[in-house]
């Protein structure tokens, strides 16, 4: 690496400790609410008449809670970890990194207070009232500040790739959050969207697609291009196809929205322009899965022994099979079909679950090690988790791919006289067992959560110990 | 033929102060891409990216002095 200083630095890494620890509880909690609304869907008397509880209330808390409160923590955790790291410098300021965890975890709370008793701005992935809005925003500048500036003061010469990738999340989120967000408010905890009708709906897809793009992309191709490579020790495939994979999917995603609403009142080129800018985008997208894949080019064999390389690896392959399905799914012909169904649940959490999270578990038990100075507590339940999430996530994405061709079929076959063959109910009803399917799917990955807090936390306790040990002074 | 010109016929008396915001945003992203893929793809180049593969794994020496026990 090239540095322009030999000098020793001394990282500000006790806030990647805690961003890492939350995230590891955030992926139980959240999984847990999921799996909880998928029950309910399959067994509707879980709702105990309760409006708290029901499953309109509680889903945005789940997509609230798996998104931001787990996404959001890896993002922070590796963002800071990675930009000190490849830059050879500390943190531009601690103390606002400290503020941007606590600011985070604030409204994480604010979320848990607000989505039950039902005050939502009604926007997808965008729920929370415009107060909380405010202080997102707040919370996030504060991170990407604080990340740009560490950027500005590294000691290499080069910005290594990961954090271009973390820098062109932070900006397109900031500038897509505010957008998404502006609203008129009426009282502290109910405002209206300044956009009506197809703007409306165009603003909020131009957001909800980003985000996927941005924050769940952009965001977590920077942990791959370094974790991989970190883990697998060996350094990236093609450097040149990194810097291609940034800058097509910073000019391309941002077209792709308006394929959420194809068949609306949306103009139709513009729901063809989504859709054709989506198929270029497999492109890109296969490149840098490719590149990650190849990284392990003369590696594989560290598949057999490395627990934490198999998530990496996993995921890759989940992003690979997502950016496929998406722009495919994007099509119109295909849309005309699999639109509204579980198929884009299923579609979804193939890359929530097979893509994101799996990178994530993968990055925070590389960084468990290294940020305690310790081995794993049990490399055995790191494999235990692996299967568990990998099992888990396909039987939950089997079950939905079934679920939404049978819908999209059954809502659209007519009979002789031209009337539908069957009623909304009838397909609802033949939903169940793929319902019971996805809850039972969800539930073995919420396992694989529990052991991965459990090792985490054992890992730490361990450290702590041995830590304690070499304190005490040797007897004269 | 006629039909496929008629796709790319343009009415720019009746465009608006959106369409030609879309156009300008086009043009860039348009032409930002093209100027990547030359950068990228051009072989005197190739040795100063490809340099940077092995930067994600050079930086234990500095992990090994900080604040880790």
């Amino acid at each position: 690496m090239e540095t322009t200083q030999a000098t020793p630095v001394k990282y500000d890494m006790e806030v990647v400790r805690w961003f890492t620890i939350a995230a590891a509880i955030y992926a139980v909690v959240g999984t847990l609410i999921g799996v909880y609304i998928a029950s309910e869907l399959a067994w509707p008397f879980l709702n105990f008449d309760s409006p708290y509880i029901s499953f309109g209330r509680l889903r945005p808390l789940h997509t609230n809670a798996v998104i931001f409160a787990f996404g959001g923590c890896v993002l922070f955790a590796t963002g800071y970890y990675m930009v000190q790291r490849t830059g050879a410098t500390r943190l531009w300021s601690n103390g606002l990194a400290w503020f941007t965890f606590w600011g985070w975890n604030l409204i994480i709370v604010l979320a848990v207070i607000t989505l039950p008793l039902g005050m939502t701005s009604g926007k997808e992935y965008a729920e929370l009232e415009w107060p909380i809005d405010i202080l997102i925003a707040i919370v996030w500048l504060a991170f990407g500040l604080n990340h740009i500036m560490t950027v500005a003061i590294r000691k290499t010469t080069h910005i290594y790739v990961s954090n271009w990738f973390t820098m062109g999340m932070i900006i397109m989120i900031t500038y897509l959050h505010v957008v998404n967000s502006l609203a008129i408010p009426v009282s502290l905890t109910n405002s209206f969207s300044i956009y009506s009708g197809v703007q409306d709906a165009m603003i909020q897809w131009w957001w909800g697609h980003n985000a996927v793009g941005f924050y769940l992309t952009a965001g977590f191709l920077g942990i791959m291009y370094y974790f991989v490579p970190k883990q697998a020790g060996r350094p990236v495939f093609s450097y040149r196809l990194s810097v291609l994979h940034f800058w097509a999917l910073t000019f391309g995603y941002v077209w792709l929205g308006a394929h959420h609403l194809q068949y609306t009142a949306l103009p139709d080129w513009t729901g063809s322009l989504g859709a054709a800018i989506s198929l270029a985008m497999i492109i890109p997208s296969w490149g840098g899965a490719m590149n990650g894949m190849m990284t392990l080019s003369g590696a594989w064999d560290k598949l057999r022994t490395d627990y934490i390389l198999r998530f990496l690896v996993v995921s890759l392959a989940f992003y690979a099979m997502s950016t496929f399905e998406g722009p495919v799914m994007s099509i119109k012909t295909v849309n005309a079909l699999s639109h509204y169904t579980d198929w884009t649940v299923g579609h979804v959490h193939s890359g929530a679950l097979g893509w994101m999270a799996m990178v994530s578990f993968g990055a925070m038990y590389h960084m468990v090690k290294k940020l305690w100075n310790t081995e794993m507590y049990s490399d055995s339940l790191v494999n235990v988790h692996f299967w568990l999430a990998t099992i888990g996530t396909v039987v939950y994405v089997v079950a939905m791919w079934v679920s939404g061709i049978m819908q999209g079929l059954m809502w659209r076959d007519y009979d002789e006289y031209g009337t539908l063959t069957y009623t909304f109910v009838e397909s609802v009803s033949a939903m169940h067992p793929y319902y019971a399917m996805r809850a039972i799917g969800g539930m073995i990955f919420n396992l694989g959560a529990w052991i991965c807090l459990y090792n985490v936390v054992m890992t730490v306790r361990q450290a702590s110990a041995a830590r304690s040990i070499d304190a005490v002074p040797a007897k004269a | 033929m006629t039909k496929l010109l008629g796709y790319m016929g343009m009415d720019v008396a009746a465009m608006t102060a959106n369409d030609w915001i879309g156009v300008f945003f086009s043009l860039v992203a348009f032409i930002g891409m093209a100027a990547v893929y030359f950068m990228v793809f051009r072989p005197a180049n190739k040795d100063t990216f490809e340099s940077r593969r092995s930067m994600a794994l050079d930086d234990e020496d500095h992990i090994n002095v900080g604040e880790k026990r």
